[in-house]
């Protein structure tokens, strides 16, 4: 052991070492962040600086270049899982006021056999999405978009308040000894089915997907119809009309069934 | 303090040993750099050379993932762009139609959760994370099908996310895109 310092410039262990090692930083570094940058075939950088940071992950927005706009209307309903939840007594209450004017067809009580939707209990996202829907024409209803149209977004979150404040009642058709079909429990994962319940509520909920027990079979089926046929088209980024398009009309009968049934 | 002299041959031989250890490990940091730049440049690995953003909640409000600029566009440059988003639990354009023997670009970013984009029979395979765009540049050699099944567990209905893509001959692709501007095989 000498007693020369082992951290110094002067001893050649040490510098070259340091050299080495920053020499391999150095020329990785380059590789990494200028050659590989700059060989990608689909990528155009401004400069050297702009390849650099590209690869060290500097975010940017992406590019807003001329997108196709839509002929027709889609939904601006921007929709999150913590959406409308904790709604106050208040918002509940003008909610029941204003839903007076809905009750001839959704029923007094939020459930009726007109074979329009029972609202009682939906999720307050569900309403609060179709009410705006309605309104925007991204969703078509000669009975809906006059009522909708003159809606503020208050009433629609009030209205969706308390509808989701009524408790769910059974419909005249519940039957919960009926057994659910293959479609409804599994799906058709090959042909992009997943199981109805992982969106709609009886296993887990996706925002904006409604409660389907209880509803009427007509309107169940006359919906996945107008999705597979695309000319209902209110659903974010086709997420049901995926699925529905690839439900056969026998599916369709089942799982409209099956939902009538349940509570 | 112990002298130089005491271990004279002792010293000779540990510098030597040091030496031999010291370039061992350069050689397989040089070796894992060199496999990195390799894998890089040949594509194996898909790096992603550009991070770019994108708001999940408001993908189909504006931007380039709206509903109606997704599915597969043609570049003036001859190109095919194919734009994509993955969402609980399907991917939209459902089924992607693409052309043999051109270069694509494939861009995609997910709605809600982590999603896995992976093309049966090729090596394309990334993640798609929600804020963020993947921008991938590949090249389908012959026509055929392709399933396309989600591979990050996204929920409880991750099993049925399933996409198709559809490689077609070239000039029929071309065919396509005189009727409509932004194609998909969905329907």
């Amino acid at each position: 052991m000498s007693d020369r310092p082992l951290f110094s410039p002067r001893n050649p262990w040490f510098s070259i070492s340091v050299g080495v090692t920053a020499g391999i930083a150095v020329l990785s570094a380059i590789v990494g962040l200028v050659w590989l940058p700059l060989v990608q075939p689909n990528v155009k950088f401004s400069g050297l600086w702009d390849a650099i940071c590209s690869a060290a992950g500097v975010p940017r927005a992406a590019v807003r270049d001329a997108s196709l706009k839509p002929e027709f209307k889609t939904s601006g309903v921007v929709m999150t899982p913590q959406m409308l939840a904790g709604a106050d007594q208040v918002s509940i209450g003008r909610g029941a006021t204003l839903a007076q004017r809905c009750a001839i067809c959704h029923g007094p009580q939020g459930v009726s056999d007109a074979n329009s939707p029972n609202l009682a209990g939906q999720f307050a996202a569900v309403t609060y999405k179709e009410l705006n829907d309605f309104k925007s024409g991204a969703r078509a209803s000669v009975v809906m978009v006059p009522f909708a149209a003159a809606m503020s977004d208050r009433d629609m979150k009030d209205v969706a308040a308390y509808y989701a404040y009524l408790p769910r009642v059974p419909s005249n058709n519940l039957d919960v000894g009926r057994p659910a079909p293959a479609i409804v429990v599994t799906g058709a994962p090959m042909r992009n089915i997943p199981p109805c319940g992982s969106c709609h509520g009886d296993i887990d909920n996706k925002a904006g997907s409604p409660w389907l027990g209880g509803q009427s079979a007509v309107y169940i089926k006359a919906q996945l119809e107008a999705f597979a046929s695309g000319t209902r088209r209110n659903d974010i980024s086709e997420q049901m009309r995926n699925i529905a398009r690839q439900m056969t009309a026998e599916e369709i009968d089942q799982a409209a069934h099956f939902y009538e049934a349940q509570p | 303090m112990a002298t130089e002299t005491d271990h004279g041959p002792g010293e000779a031989v540990a510098a030597r040993i040091e030496r031999r250890w010291a370039t061992l490990s350069i050689v397989i940091v040089a070796l894992l750099v060199g496999m990195a730049a390799v894998i890089g440049i040949h594509r194996a690995t898909m790096p992603q050379a550009r991070v770019e953003t994108a708001d999940p909640k408001t993908l189909h409000l504006s931007g380039e993932f709206i509903e109606s600029n997704l599915g597969s566009a043609v570049e003036p440059d001859g190109s095919v762009t194919v734009r994509a988003i993955g969402q609980q639990y399907s991917f939209t354009p459902q089924c992607i139609v693409v052309p043999a023997e051109t270069p694509i670009t494939i861009r995609a970013t997910s709605a809600d959760v982590v999603h896995g984009f992976l093309i049966e029979g090729t090596n394309i395979n990334t993640m798609l994370v929600p804020g963020y765009v993947s921008d991938l540049p590949v090249r389908f050699s012959a026509p055929g099908e392709h399933v396309m099944p989600c591979q990050e567990f996204c929920g409880i209905g991750h099993q049925g996310m399933w996409g198709k893509v559809k490689v077609v001959d070239r000039t029929a692709f071309l065919n396509m895109t005189a009727a409509k501007r932004r194609l998909t095989c969905a329907d």
